[in-house]
């Protein structure tokens, strides 16, 4: 054997071990073969087909009665962080919806001018755009509709609306901004609400590892991060509400949570037992980092929300049928967080601004 | 003589008294979309709902007057039927997901079926 065929030998068989040595670790198949994970495979071609859809879409939709405008937004972006909303004084928009704790507050249960625990946790707010249904039982339908409701709501900001339009006409500031975005209109709850409205709906999730993915960056997300979205899709049936690119079905089911809170239940006739105790499905963007979880803030840690799903929750008449035991190995789990964990996007850059 | 004159005059009228058209129709739940029924529908008319998506929907009809049918739950593959009883614009939707939404026009019992 000669040295240049000795050296040739060598070098693919360290190519060999190298490759196979990555395997070992963990950084798995090259992209764009099929994937096993577990109990559960899909080829390439069915990866492919299923991540269309999760493709974001293109645009914002913004309603014909309320259209967007960018001083209306910054108006709206005003008046979220502005506490004078509340009867007190002293909790605005973004107190429960804090930027720095993913639009949530990190708390179990809100809790606002009263200081007495809110029945349920406080939902994140970015990609309220695309909402069907609002609130925990869905009983908004548009931004418009909601926004009012925390603002009077005895427990949460306090505030009458026809006192919330004395104070807004009482502060100097207001006029300018509300005149250059209704000019010749009244400042009142409905223009208020408005640009409230249109502000939020600004709020997009940036684009995540995931994102990146399913734009055909192969390389975006580990190994088991890709095992975690075949899971995810498969036998671990998360994929069932929490579907599309927001990752929710904008769905209500009962997930067997111990809560005597019935939720939907309240807007739905007695005899539409699958309502009872059902909640709205909540986004899974951004969840690694908005814990507590669940609408009751009742479960800590992701691994725990995992646990409860694996068992499949509380056997009652109203429990969804989606709601089936699974059986998740130790691997497919950590595979699962993985992949949770590439929905994280960065932070949205919106600081406080200065109110008038 | 009498009484068969009797029983036939019965059986007329009491035909006559039944729903004057009646027809079947079936409406096909698609994942998140609720097929239309291409062919009018009446008050009276029986509509089958044909779950063959992959998930549970619990649909329910809002008539013109306000009034609600529910159909309770529907796992995937079940049918329910129900017979539409008031005329009028109505609105099917699923209580599960409220993104699913169907109108609908009821036309009258006694409206003539369309050639």
């Amino acid at each position: 054997m000669t040295f240049r065929r000795a050296l040739l030998c060598s070098i693919v068989v360290s190519s060999v071990a190298v490759f196979l040595a990555a395997i070992a670790r963990g950084n798995g198949p090259l992209p764009g073969v099929e994937i096993s994970a577990g109990p559960a495979q899909m080829s390439a071609a069915a990866i492919d087909e299923l991540k269309a859809k999760f493709r974001r879409p293109a645009a914002i939709p913004f309603p014909k009665s309320n259209p967007f405008d960018e001083k209306k937004k910054d108006l709206g972006r005003t008046l979220f962080f502005d506490p004078r909303l509340s009867v007190t004084g002293t909790v605005s928009c973004a107190s429960c919806h804090n930027p720095n704790l993913a639009w949530s507050d990190g708390l179990e249960r809100g809790v606002g001018v009263t200081g007495i625990p809110l029945p349920r946790r406080t939902p994140g707010i970015v990609d309220a755009a695309w909402l069907t249904a609002l609130m925990w039982d869905g009983r908004a339908d548009t931004l418009e509709q909601q926004a009012a409701l925390p603002i009077t709501a005895e427990h949460e900001m306090g505030m009458p609306l026809d006192v919330l339009t004395k104070r807004l006409n009482e502060i100097d500031g207001y006029k300018t901004l509300f005149e250059a975005v209704f000019p010749g209109k009244e400042i009142n709850a409905t223009t208020a609400i408005a640009a409230l409205a249109t502000y939020e709906r600004s709020l997009v999730s940036n684009k995540s590892s995931f994102d990146r993915w399913i734009d055909g960056d192969e390389l975006a997300i580990a190994p088991a991060a890709r095992r975690g979205f075949v899971v995810f899709n498969t036998t671990g049936r998360c994929n069932k509400c929490h579907s599309g690119w927001r990752f929710t079905d904008d769905s209500f089911h009962d997930i067997g949570l111990r809560s005597e809170d019935i939720g939907r239940g309240k807007f739905a006739p007695p005899s539409v037992t699958i309502m009872k105790h059902a909640f709205k499905t909540p986004s899974l963007r951004n969840a690694r980092i908005s814990g507590p979880y669940m609408h009751d803030g009742s479960i800590k840690t992701m691994e725990e929300v995992l646990d409860h799903y694996e068992k499949g929750g509380k056997l009652r008449p109203s429990l969804s049928p989606e709601m089936k035991p699974v059986k998740l190995s130790r691997q497919e789990k950590d595979d699962l967080v993985a992949f949770l964990e590439t929905l994280i996007g960065p932070p949205l850059a919106e600081k406080s601004p200065e109110l008038p | 003589m009498r009484v068969i004159r009797t029983l036939i005059i019965a059986c007329v009228v009491v035909l006559s008294c039944g729903p004057a058209y009646s027809a079947e129709h079936t409406l096909v739940m698609h994942h998140m979309e609720l097929e239309e029924v291409t062919a009018p529908v009446r008050a009276g008319d029986v509509i089958i709902f044909d779950n063959r998506s992959d998930m549970t929907h619990n649909l329910y009809v809002i008539y013109s007057d306000g009034t609600v049918d529910n159909l309770d739950t529907q796992v995937p593959g079940m049918q329910r039927k129900l017979t539409l009883r008031v005329a009028g614009p109505a609105v099917i939707k699923c209580w599960i997901h409220p993104i699913i939404r169907l109108e609908m026009e009821i036309g009258s019992q006694d409206t003539p079926p369309a050639p």
